[in-house]
């Protein structure tokens, strides 16, 4: 006789949840098989196995031993890196690059996506939006120059203002360079994923509420953003687990002799070290540690989050 | 509480860039294809002509199929939707311009429309919040409404926490707390099943009695607007079609549409003949004469109506099964309960015929032949040109 795994989850009621999950997947293998597996081996063989490359990290790395065959040095690269003396200007400048990003840049497509929200024209909304999400598709290398040539002595800025500084060479410039394109850049694109939430936020629900006699910020603050808070939850603790993760590119094209003092951070330190130097070992190191910070970032802030939202996180 | 005024409201939404041209073309390629909306120059036009005077304290059902502009006109009202045209007066304030917080009115919605992060006691509090209402006040009224639409018990709860009829309660409750001029309803029973919408209709009558405001209600069921309006107001097109008492509307329907739309089953209608035999009228069907009311014969002799083609109407429950009448075969017996609904057969005809289950001797089956006569005084007399009631 054939056994009905289906029965089997209502004949067990309270059963447990993993219980009633593998039936259901004894059920559909097929689907799993079909749907799941390509996804699973990918991530496999391109995210899982290369994970073994974090051994160089405790290894004095040649490349023509290869892993198995470099010499083992254990936490060496790693105590290296923390008593060096500039890990805590490398680290204090990824930092404040990326809070200060999360800080400027996080709310900012919030922003965007109620104020799209507020256009009742759709065609005018969509072309409004079209040039939002345009900067996105330039590549960093491009928008980078674009930068370097507003700013220079002679670019646009620079004429607007009447003077002649060079903010490419300022430490102190550099920041609010890196973050105020970066937003100029991202906040239109970042925007959709806030936008599409927004478009949940039931218009009946809105109209009680000018009826109830609230203003746009009240409407907001009791329709729209109930509507869109665990879609900015996500994204947070997400941006949060990528804190340390500042972009190396970027930081590099717009990084100049003089303005290195702010621009140096731990992915630009990476590179330099590992790629133009050789020193794949320490390289390895100095990312692996910046890797566990990001986890720990991301687990503590969906932990926090969760104990503040009802539960409800990643 | 408070006095409405509708004077020759207008909803035209204008066409959107690119719509025109399309609308435009359909309208040359297919000019026979009869529309429920009205295409102009100017747009799409929801609602025309509307006039209505709502006294202070009414009950006002505006009634019709999807799309007649009953839902527009009362958003018109709520402030939801600018007035193309005319003007709206509450308590004799011109309000066209204004804003829907400074209307003084409050919105039932069908989706109910609550907070879904707010308590039930928020959902009730927020109108008030907003207008600064001092919280031992805004305590006292929550409670208040509360107690009269019996949610004390769910204050505390999250909508998602409530049945479909209890949210419309809280909705109702967000409403009356507020002690608006005029309480707007658009739809609100139709996310209920069946019996909880019979038992809301019942507790929004007793909120009636309890409250007093002037309402005006939306909705497409005509047994809601039958059972819930002082006065009717049913729509079609954008046009008013009739306004009245529901016996006004039912009794004497001003045309086909409203015969039609109003009374469960639909009226029977016949291709008939209306003679005038000096003051006399009678009405000529299928080879039959039927002699008309002499209450009707006065009205269509002042309206000056001569012979001519019309449609006739009889109500469902207004024809009886005998010995003796139209000869008809049975093709289907709808047992009710209290009646059975024959739908029969009469020359190529279909009409349908009330049967009180007392007066059935036995149970109709399919091809059965039934007999089936009307009387005169109860039968409406529609011009074949206009679709007008003659009588009126």
């Amino acid at each position: 006789m054939k056994k009905d795994p289906g029965a089997a989850v209502s004949a067990k009621g309270g059963g447990s949840k993993l219980h009633n999950t593998a039936v259901y997947i004894r059920q559909h293998w097929q689907l799993y098989v079909l749907f799941m597996m390509p996804a699973f081996l990918l991530t496999i063989i391109f995210r899982y196995i290369p994970m073994g490359g974090i051994l160089i990290a405790f290894q004095e790395y040649n490349p023509i031993r290869g892993i198995l065959g470099s010499e083992f040095v254990g936490f060496e690269h790693f105590q290296r890196f923390l008593s060096s003396p500039d890990f805590m200007r490398y680290l204090a400048n990824t930092l404040k690059l990326s809070v200060f990003g999360l800080l400027w840049g996080f709310p900012a497509p919030i922003l965007l996506a109620f104020l799209l929200n507020r256009i009742l024209s759709k065609s005018t909304k969509q072309k409004i939006q079209l040039v939002l999400y345009m900067p996105n598709f330039i590549s960093v290398i491009v928008l980078c120059g674009i930068v370097r040539i507003l700013l220079s002595p002679t670019g646009m800025i620079n004429s607007l203002l009447g003077t002649q500084t060079n903010f490419m060479t300022m430490p102190e410039a550099f920041r609010t360079i890196y973050i105020a394109s970066g937003i100029w850049q991202g906040a239109g694109w970042a925007s959709i994923i806030y936008t599409a939430a927004l478009s949940n936020a039931s218009t009946e629900l809105k109209e009680a509420a000018m009826i109830d006699g609230a203003s746009i910020i009240q409407q907001i603050k009791a329709v729209e953003w109930p509507a869109i808070k665990d879609t900015v939850l996500i994204q947070f603790i997400m941006s949060v687990g990528n804190i340390m993760s500042v972009g190396f590119e970027k930081a590099y094209a717009l990084q100049t002799d003089l303005n290195l003092n702010a621009s140096e951070i731990i992915s630009t330190y990476v590179y330099k070290k590992g790629l133009l130097d050789g020193d794949y070992g320490f390289s390895t190191a100095v990312g692996l540690f910046n890797t566990v910070i990001n986890v720990v970032l991301l687990i503590s802030m969906n932990a926090l989050v969760k104990r503040m939202n009802e539960g409800k996180g990643i | 509480m408070a006095t409405v005024q509708l004077r020759n409201i207008m909803k035209v939404y204008p066409f959107v860039s690119g719509e025109q041209k399309k609308g435009k073309k359909k309208k040359t390629d297919e000019p026979e294809k009869k529309s429920n909306l009205q295409i102009t120059d100017e747009g799409v036009v929801a609602v025309q002509a509307f006039d209505l005077d709502i006294a202070d304290k009414e009950f006002i059902v505006l009634v019709g199929p999807s799309g007649c502009g009953k839902s527009t006109t009362l958003r018109m009202v709520a402030g939801l939707e600018e007035i193309s045209g005319g003007e709206l007066y509450i308590d004799g304030q011109l309000m066209n311009d204004k804003a829907p917080k400074d209307r003084d009115i409050a919105m039932v919605f069908q989706n109910y429309a609550l907070y879904p992060h707010m308590s039930v006691y928020d959902n009730m509090a927020f109108s008030l919040k907003l207008r600064k209402v001092p919280k031992d006040e805004i305590d006292v009224k929550v409670r208040e409404a509360a107690a009269i639409l019996d949610i004390t018990q769910y204050l505390e709860r999250k909508p998602k926490a409530l049945s479909g009829g209890q949210r419309q309660r809280v909705a109702i409750g967000r409403a009356i707390v507020r002690n608006p001029k005029v309480m707007l309803m658009d739809e609100p029973l139709s996310n209920l099943d069946a019996k909880l919408r019979n038992e809301m209709r019942a507790e929004i009558l007793k909120l009636r009695q309890r409250i007093d405001t002037t309402f005006m209600y939306v909705t497409h069921d005509q047994t809601e607007a039958m059972t819930l309006g002082d006065r009717i107001v049913i729509m079609k097109d954008g046009y008013i079609q009739q306004i009245g008492t529901p016996q006004e509307v039912f009794n004497h329907p001003a045309n086909l549409f409203v015969a039609g739309f109003i009374g469960m089953p639909v009226m029977n209608f016949f291709d008939a003949e209306l003679k005038k035999d000096g003051n006399k009228y009678f009405v000529e069907v299928g080879g039959y004469r039927v002699e008309l009311a002499p209450e009707k014969e006065k009205r269509l002799l002042a309206n000056n109506v001569s012979s001519q083609p019309i449609t006739l109407g009889v109500r469902p429950e207004h024809t009886d099964v005998g010995d003796s009448g139209v000869s008809a075969k049975v093709d289907v017996a709808e047992m009710m309960g209290s009646s059975v609904h024959l739908h029969v057969n009469a020359n190529g005809k279909d009409v349908i015929i009330i049967v009180p289950t007392i007066d059935m001797e036995s149970n109709y089956k399919f091809g059965d032949t039934v007999h089936f006569s009307f009387s005169g005084k109860v039968a409406h007399v529609f011009s074949k040109e206009t679709s007008k009631n003659l009588e009126y």
